[in-house]
């Protein structure tokens, strides 16, 4: 058996060599390079744009603007996942434009495109591309967004109001605050944050004008996508004229996934060239235009009994979505917040209301976790901070307040229902795990001593296998949720995988490998996986919202499992038997009752060689099976996070001591990629806790943290001293029970930490404490704290 | 990057003929400040003489009255040196805590006093120690070496040739640290010298500066909490997104207080 | 502006080249030599992923001329393996999956190699200490460490 074991990585031979084939290492002969001006200001008009100095420049071959990309008659970079209001009015779009026309609406949009022969001669162009502005009023605080006085970015639209989603019942959840024994409010805003995978994007384009066709490269998660929306929405090509490769991606955690403004002018200028066109971004420019998240500004309140329970919970929060709409932006806090908002709770009554927003920002998108650590947040705190206010413990409350596995499946207020899970079971492992009970009584003695020690919890459930084609649809998305395989048995018996996923560093090769080795009966080494690359592979809906395992992988499954169905009808035939007359084991079809036997390998040579083979009209020669499959039904990992703080009151610096983590992950395929998705998950999380924001200037809109030397993100040192346990409940909606791992680590950690920090400072009157806690964020905490 | 000329010279003669000849070339050491710099077309010297190659640069001297530190020579060998970690270790700890480990093997004492970032470490220390910047053609005290945000007592055609310190009774450096550029949100240097007393302060303010009120207060009683008695105004102190001038003034008062403790206890500091 | 002759050594092999002034080690290893191991993952000199060593000491290749280069023993990511015998680190590497996009990889061995060098007691504290100028995003640093722990051990026992 191989799913279960941790099976090593065979591509880490190139990655550990220098060998990896990353885009920005691809240099075609005969390349010219593209640069990109982008706003100084983050709202403007534009009166001028002259060109004429830039082209006059050595080496500069083409300048263009929105101009030449109206008269080229392209067309829009669509949003896939409209969201319009609950009452049914569509949503206000203004979709991202690949060059701004007569506007500006944040820092780093884009105003003009430069190709020339080397890549500095594109930054001495750029520089003398001439543009005059008209700086406008900047609306750059989302809270602000939708008062009467706010400049409006859009004005067609009326207003900077997008959509407003409303979830769940007003009034019961009215009466249920009205009755309660206890109630807690809090301003419980989510932090604006940045994925910035380390390989910053790159694309490559290159066009052969004798077949017409184009090859892009590209640091995408979803080639098949990509190349949909380059031809069907933007350059108005066929889509078979398009060859998508997706080399290796040095991470992207959703930001790959996005259509961004960039590519399709690539495509665009080397087919107008006739020649490679190659554009990296630089890390400054990473922070200008690939999507960022988060960026929540909510007030809400929970309700409780006398014994601690939820009665009910009242969210309102604004959500920005930045200048323009990215093209799954709405369904981020349209639809994956709601739905994972009251968490792993009973709650009886819900009123959520969530209006999303344009401010003068760079546009929001998915980011790992994507509405779940809002959503998380804001559940987490309200629930211990009630349970301190009425005296309970807050694993107790916990206790008190958490689904029980046979309340599964769950439908939440929010109309969602959860599928399977644990919590209580989880609740006990994470206690023990962390042992809790030493950890409170180690609190007391350090409090003696004056040292400042918190513990903070946070359960949550994350939302993943994205999803049910029709359920998407019905949702308003433009786009499947269902992922292609290839199975193609060579006639030695050894196998190609083809899989519409893309992995970015997951390890989908051995995972792949791993799932279909064990349903072929073949050793993992014979097998071998290609992604990325649309031209080998069938359409694919691409990598991210956890779907890999759970999609791409029961599309492997479902191959796996009708190859070997043939492969035994046409081994009972070579044997003279009937199909169950067989048995397989270690790669060898034997006759039941006699020494006849046929290996897989011989099999797959007498399937292509096809000079004896059922005389039926439905078995054809060849060994292959292409599948498209389309899950019935999302999947819920649940996990419990458990964070022991230190903190240093004199200065405000918290020391994440100790992290403790409970996941549910159903099935795991393979423990040492699971282990690393939850890591690495944990990093992003504690960086969104505790240190990652991006910043810009209430005034200017100017963003305050336009690269590394002001945007941090945790280093080794910052990880806590961290244990971590599974348990599995199955997944009902897939035959390998697989759940999605790799974005619980994310969701917990600000709540967790929030919930510590609170818990060490309790006592000295703190209640509450701003995203992200940094040193500056306690200090004000504990000062406001004196106060009260 | 712009397009500049390179030179190495191999003496320090030849280095000083080259910048009185070309007016418009920087010296390079380290390049920790100036190539990023000159990375985003900040800064866009015609030239660039690079100090690497003169040996005479990267001397470290200990006596029993001080220490000399060359300029040339990088933040690793400075923590690593057992010269300077039984001479004044609060040095060792302080280059020791720059940057990051890359930094440290390119970054050198010399670059960085010239480059006078407001929120660069060992500015904080020669104001602390009461340092001698050698140059070429003069020696200047640290009080007259800092004159503004990024800027210094130097002439274009001047280099900082070494570093001389008078050792201390007692140092100690706390570096609060900015977690994402590596510098401090506030850097508090302190030393005694008999009973007198003198702090250096890094990334408060628009640039390296001694506060006389906690000097005054901790020459007359050398305790952590009469530094923190000493209310340190935020005029003139830095506020950004790491904290306000009041955060600063506040730290300002605590990382000395700090500093005490670690003298007292003959540590040397701590990054915190 | 004029061009620089360089010669210098590269993974074991002498280059001679001619070099824009302006080009950081980076690009003259990337895109002249087609060394493509070494990454470049920001623009302020932190992220580390373009980690080499020059003249036995680990530095950041973003943030050095290669003409500064000239003379020097270079050494990147293709060249510390022995023909096809990996090196110590690279196996610690793979063996405690430290890493996922591979991305920030070369750097990372490249300044764990420097700091078996530089750091002679690797306690877990010091490690991480050490690690701090190599950023991941996709690792949360973990298998890092014990990558380096393992691979410092079988360096050193290598050497005797």
């Amino acid at each position: 058996m191989y799913v279960g074991q941790p099976l090593r990585r065979p591509e880490d031979q190139r990655f550990i060599t220098g060998r990896g084939k990353y885009v920005d290492d691809i240099k075609p002969e005969n390349c010219a390079y593209l640069g990109f001006l982008r706003s100084p200001h983050a709202h403007a008009k534009i009166l001028r744009i002259d060109a004429g100095k830039a082209l006059a420049l050595p080496g500069v071959l083409r300048v263009v603007t929105a101009r030449d990309w109206e008269a080229a008659g392209f067309g829009k970079l669509v949003c896939v996942h409209p969201m319009p209001s609950t009452n049914g009015q569509p949503m206000r779009e203004k979709l991202r434009p690949a060059f701004a026309a007569d506007k500006v609406n944040h820092v780093g949009d884009v105003v003009a495109a430069v190709v020339a022969e080397t890549r500095y001669q594109v930054l001495d162009a750029l520089e003398a591309i001439e543009v005059d502005y008209e700086p406008l009023p900047v609306l750059a605080e989302t809270g602000r967004a939708l008062d009467p006085d706010a400049p409006v970015l859009h004005s067609e639209l009326g207003g900077n109001l997008i959509s407003e989603i409303l979830r769940g019942d007003p009034v019961k959840t009215r009466a249920a605050l009205e009755n309660a024994a206890h109630r807690v409010s809090l301003q419980l805003n989510s932090n604006r944050v940045a994925g910035n995978p380390l390989e910053p994007r790159c694309y490559v384009a290159s066009y052969a004008p004798e077949t017409d066709h184009c090859t892009l490269w590209a640091t995408t998660q979803v080639p098949h996508m990509l190349r949909r929306w380059i031809c069907k929405y933007a350059l108005h090509l066929p889509e078979h004229k398009l060859r998508v490769i997706a080399p290796d991606v040095g991470g992207g955690f959703g930001n790959k996934v996005n259509f961004h403004v960039e590519v399709s002018t690539v495509v665009w200028l080397a087919r107008a060239l006739r020649r490679p066109v190659k554009w990296t971004a630089t890390r400054s420019e990473t922070l200008q235009s690939d999507t960022q998240a988060r960026d929540h500004v909510t007030h809400a309140t929970m309700a409780f009994d006398r014994d601690g329970r939820i009665t009910g919970l009242r969210v309102d929060t604004i959500a920005c979505l930045g200048a323009y709409l990215s093209n799954f932006a709405p369904s981020i806090p349209g639809n994956s917040y709601p739905q994972t908002i009251t968490g792993l709770y009973a709650t009886p009554a819900l009123d959520l209301r969530v209006r999303t927003v344009y401010t003068n920002t760079v546009p929001i998108d998915a980011y790992r976790g994507s509405g779940r650590p809002e959503a998380t947040w804001v559940n987490e705190r309200l629930l211990e901070n009630g349970a301190r206010e009425l005296g309970i413990d807050v694993v107790e409350a916990r206790r008190r307040n958490l689904l029980k596995k046979t309340d599964f499946p769950y439908q939440t207020p929010v109309g969602r229902v959860y599928d399977s899970g644990n919590p209580p079971e989880m609740l006990d492992r994470l206690v023990k795990l962390a042992k809790y009970d030493e950890l409170r009584r180690e609190q007391a003695a350090l409090r003696q001593q004056g040292v400042l020690m918190g513990i903070g919890l946070a359960a949550f459930l994350d939302k993943s296998g994205t999803g049910p084609s029709r359920q998407l649809s019905t949702k308003g998305g433009l786009h499947g949720g269902y992922e292609s395989a290839i199975v193609r048995v060579h006639t030695d018996g050894k196998v190609t995988l083809f899989s519409g996923s893309h992995s970015h560093g997951q390890g989908h090769s051995i995972t792949f490998a791993a799932i279909a080795a064990d349903r072929l009966g073949i050793p993992v080494s014979d097998i071998t996986v290609v992604q990325g690359d649309t031209d080998q592979v069938p359409y694919g809906n691409g990598t991210w919202g956890s779907r890999s395992a759970s999609v791409g992988g029961t599309a492997i499954y479902r191959a796996s499992e009708k190859i070997l169905k043939k492969a035994r009808r046409l081994a009972a035939h070579l044997l003279e038997t009937s199909p169950d007359n067989l048995d397989y084991d270690a790669g060898m079809f034997s006759v039941r009752g006699s020494n006849r036997k046929i290996s897989f390998g011989e099999v797959a040579d007498a399937a292509y060689h096809a000079s004896n083979y059922p005389d039926d009209l439905d078995f054809e020669p060849g060994l292959e099976c292409t599948i498209f499959y389309d899950p019935p039904d999302l999947n819920d990992p649940e996990a419990m996070h458990l964070a022991v703080v230190l903190v240093d009151i004199g200065t405000g610096r918290v020391k994440l001591r100790d992290y403790f983590t409970v996941d549910d992950m159903g099935t795991i395929i393979n423990p040492m990629i699971v282990e690393g998705q939850v890591h690495g998950g944990l990093a992003q999380g504690i960086g969104q806790a505790m240190m990652e924001h991006v910043v810009y200037d209430a005034s200017s809109g100017q963003l305050l943290s336009g690269s590394f030397m002001d945007y941090a993100m945790p280093r080794a040192g910052d990880m806590p001293r961290l244990k971590s346990d599974y348990i599995c409940t199955p997944a009902p909606s897939n035959p390998l029970g697989v759940k999605g791992g790799s974005e619980t680590g994310t969701i917990g950690p600000p709540a967790a930490i929030g919930n510590a920090v609170i818990d060490a400072l309790w006592h000295l009157g703190v209640r509450s404490i701003e995203l992200p806690i940094t040193p500056y964020a306690v200090w004000r905490a504990f000062q406001s704290g004196k106060a009260s | 990057m712009y397009a500049f000329d390179y030179r190495r010279p191999a003496s320090l003669s030849e280095t000083l003929a080259y910048l009185r000849e070309k007016p418009d070339a920087k010296p390079i050491a380290g390049g920790m400040s100036l190539v990023p710099l000159m990375r985003h077309r900040m800064a866009d010297p015609a030239a660039l003489v690079d100090l690497a190659a003169i040996a005479d640069l990267k001397r470290i001297e200990a006596s029993a009255d001080g220490l000399l530190i060359g300029a040339m020579v990088n933040h690793f060998t400075v923590s690593q040196s057992e010269a300077v970690k039984l001479c004044i270790p609060a040095i060792a700890q302080l280059a020791g805590g720059i940057g990051d480990p890359l930094v440290r093997n390119r970054g050198t004492i010399g670059g960085s006093l010239a480059h006078a970032d407001p929120a660069a470490c060992y500015p904080s220390a020669i104001l602390a120690l009461d340092a001698v910047i050698e140059t070429s053609a003069r020696a200047i005290p640290a009080d007259d070496f800092i004159t503004g945000m990024f800027s210094t007592a130097l002439k274009p055609d001047e280099i900082i040739t070494a570093v001389r310190f008078r050792r201390p009774d007692a140092a100690a450096y706390m570096k609060f640290i900015n977690a994402s550029s590596r510098f401090s949100i506030v850097g508090v240097f302190l030393s005694r010298f008999g009973n007198g007393v003198r702090v250096g302060v890094t990334g408060a303010g628009q640039h390296a500066f001694r506060p006389r009120a906690l000097e005054e207060a901790l020459s007359a009683e050398f305790s952590p909490d009469a530094a923190r008695r000493v209310a340190i105004s935020p005029d003139g102190l830095i506020s950004d997104i790491n904290g306000s001038a009041e955060y600063r003034a506040h730290l300002i008062a605590e990382l000395a207080a700090r500093a005490v403790t670690e003298c007292q206890a003959g540590r040397a500091g701590a990054i915190l | 502006m004029v061009m620089a002759r360089i010669s210098l050594t590269v993974n074991g092999k002498p280059v001679t080249a001619e070099v824009e002034p302006r080009w950081p080690l980076s690009e003259f290893l990337r895109d002249h030599l087609r060394l493509t191991g070494t990454h470049v993952g920001c623009d302020t000199s932190q992220c580390g992923a373009c980690t080499v060593h020059v003249n036995g000491s680990a530095l950041r290749s973003c943030t050095f001329f290669a003409v500064q280069a000239d003379g020097a023993e270079v050494t990147t990511i293709e060249g510390i393996s022995d023909g096809e015998t990996l090196h110590p680190m690279q196996v610690a590497f793979h063996e405690c999956h430290a890493l996922q996009c591979g991305f920030c990889t070369p750097g990372q061995i490249m300044n764990a190699i420097d700091l078996v060098r530089r750091e002679p007691d690797l306690s877990e504290e010091n490690i991480r200490r050490g690690l701090e100028g190599n950023l991941c995003r996709c690792t949360g640093y973990y298998n890092i460490i014990k990558a380096v722990a393992a691979g410092a051990r079988a360096m050193r026992e290598q050497a005797g």
